[in-house]
């Protein structure tokens, strides 16, 4: 038997499938381009240890890994958000930020097997680095991005230090309370409350968290729940975000949820995830992470967001395209070749195929 | 916007459909299934499908499903990419451990061997009490495997205990109690909140009857 399989979750893209995907890439680079985002590209392997150095919970069986002519580990990259703050400590060392980064970039995840779910998919995004007041530029790249795919969509926004200050309040904070609240795990959130021996004021708290989510509405409910200055100050903020984002006349997609709380050590502030109908999982991720660049070089706040171009493709419709094509005996190749050389300079696609008649015709023909 | 609901066929089904019934949901087309594998309500905006517990996770963490009902017992060997809502209080049952009399599993020097249909969770189970032990995968009469000497002890799900008495085997410990989960699709939950709180609360009340009922 030949070898004809690719290794699990991995998938090759033909055809519209391509031009789909080059479609979004360039409509989302040219949205980046003009917010002033330069590209970066870095090399598709890492060591392994960058990665575990950046992250505090890594989880090891999701990373390719390898080894190098030294034995070193090597790993194929999981994400670009790291290797630009490695290139931030590493070439930018001696540019006072801001850095506006932009990537394009196959990221890869070992994936459980059987579940239909992708190894390598690519992601384009921008990184906005050691502005600590960039949430609305980059919110606002963000629905420019959604916007651009002409679905029905929903832009999600969160802030960790609202589950953050108070978890830590209540003396709670853990990865459990966080995954319960995340997954909203109504039972076991309530089973572990419990167990945690909680007074009311806490159990109350936590079991609404999952369900403050919504429109701007929520806000308000939000600010309600909130029991010290401290958290109150978190919904302030994201009630003066939304207010700009009002006035700005871009909040019609936008809705709130408190109760998003994944990996709560790595974000800082807000997070944000975007949705689209007939796509079963987010599309578009992102939020603030003041404390990633600090592993490679100084203390620099930071936030961006990347979109999975491959989760995409089957809700993006393109318009079907047009060629030119030139029919020709096989005597009378030469003379089409070069009609067809002319052709190219007015016509994006022209295509010679030889045929069994006396004449040159020339067709336009769907792509 | 039109809601797809996976059911679990088999044991959870009946239960489910029953309090869909009662919630006025026009399940008609389900209890008369035929052959039929997609089963339209008659008065809301919602379709049925009927598929095997560990499908139902896959359905609705694709969004193909935007709910399931499923056991906690599935949910636990499966992955975690959806929201788990709500806990049914139907299909009660528990995971435990059990072995021969004779065999002391948890003081045992030496390796030791386990045998379920539920490698997660006698995994995360034994790793919890600190014990490093080797999981052997079982398909089905779990019970046999320590009888025949395959393996030690066996982690599973206990209805009744009868099967296990039978077999001359003890309950050594409560892993953790089962029953059937709501499950709801992450983007689902964002793009048709309100029709998917709906269907939450409607089966809200309804346990919170059955609950009342039951004392």
């Amino acid at each position: 038997m030949e070898q004809i399989q690719i290794p699990e979750g991995m998938r090759d893209l033909i055809l519209d499938q391509c031009r789909k995907k080059r479609w979004l890439q360039s409509k989302i680079e040219s949205i980046f381009d003009s917010y002033g985002y330069q590209e970066v590209m870095s090399p598709t392997i890492e060591f392994y240890s960058t990665y575990s150095n950046a992250y505090q919970n890594i989880i090891e069986e999701d990373k390719y890994k390898f080894f190098d002519q030294n034995g070193r580990i090597l790993t194929l990259r999981s994400d670009m958000t790291v290797p630009i703050a490695r290139v931030c400590a590493t070439k930018f060392k001696d540019i006072k930020p801001p850095y506006r980064f932009r990537y394009t970039s196959n990221v890869f995840k070992v994936r459980q097997k059987f579940r239909g779910k992708q190894s390598e998919v690519t992601d384009c995004g921008i990184e906005c680095i050691g502005l600590k007041n960039s949430d609305l530029e980059v919110l606002l790249c963000a629905i420019d991005v959604m916007e651009s795919l002409q679905c029905s969509y929903t832009l999600e926004i969160g802030n960790v230090n609202f589950f953050k200050k108070a978890s830590s309040y209540f003396n709670l904070s853990s990865q459990k309370l966080s995954d319960l609240i995340n997954s909203k795990s109504m039972v076991e959130l309530k089973e572990f409350l419990i167990e945690s021996k909680v007074d009311k004021k806490a159990y109350d708290f936590f079991m609404k968290l999952p369900f403050l989510s919504g429109d701007a509405s929520i806000l308000d409910e939000a600010y309600d729940l909130s029991f010290n200055d401290e958290i109150r100050e978190v919904i302030l903020y994201l009630k003066e975000l939304n207010h700009m984002l009002e006035k700005m006349g871009v909040h019609h997609h936008i809705t709130y949820d408190l109760g998003k709380v994944p990996h709560y050590k790595y974000y800082t502030g807000i997070i944000f995830e975007g949705y689209v109908a007939g796509v079963g999982t987010s599309v578009l991720n992102g939020g603030r992470y003041d404390h990633l660049l600090e592993k490679f070089t100084d203390e620099y706040p930071a936030c961006g967001f990347s979109v999975k171009l491959d989760y995409l493709l089957d809700v993006i419709q393109l318009e079907s395209q047009t060629k030119m094509v030139i029919y020709y005996p096989a005597s009378k190749q030469i003379e089409a070749y070069m009609k067809a050389r002319e052709l190219r300079n007015e016509y994006s696609c022209v295509e010679c195929k030889e045929y069994d008649q006396d004449e040159i015709i020339i067709k336009e023909e769907i792509r | 916007m039109s809601l797809s609901i996976a059911l679990t066929k088999g044991r959870l089904e009946k239960q489910t459909v029953g309090m869909l019934e009662e919630c006025g949901y026009g399940i008609e087309s389900l209890k008369n299934k035929g052959r039929a594998l997609v089963f339209p309500d008659s008065v809301y905006d919602i379709q049925y499908f009927l598929v095997k517990s560990n499908d139902c996770i896959t359905y609705v963490e694709h969004g193909v499903a935007d709910i399931g009902v499923v056991g906690k017992d599935t949910l636990l060997e499966g992955g975690k990419d959806y929201y788990e809502m709500l806990d049914l209080e139907i299909g009660k049952c528990k995971f435990i451990v059990a072995s021969l009399p004779e065999i002391h599993l948890f003081s045992k020097v030496g390796h030791i061997k386990i045998g379920t249909k539920y490698p997660e969770v006698a995994k995360n189970y034994f790793l919890k009490k600190g014990m490093d032990v080797e999981i052997i995968k079982i398909d089905g009469s779990v019970e046999l495997a320590p009888i025949l000497g395959l393996c030690d002890g066996i982690v599973d799900i206990m209805e009744t205990g009868t099967t296990l008495k039978e077999n001359g085997l003890v309950v050594l410990d409560t892993v953790c109690d089962i029953s059937a989960r709501v499950i709801v699709n992450k983007a689902s939950y964002k793009l048709k909140k309100e029709e998917v709180m709906k269907v939450i609360s409607d089966l809200e009340s309804m346990v919170k009857k059955n609950a009342l009922s039951d004392q």
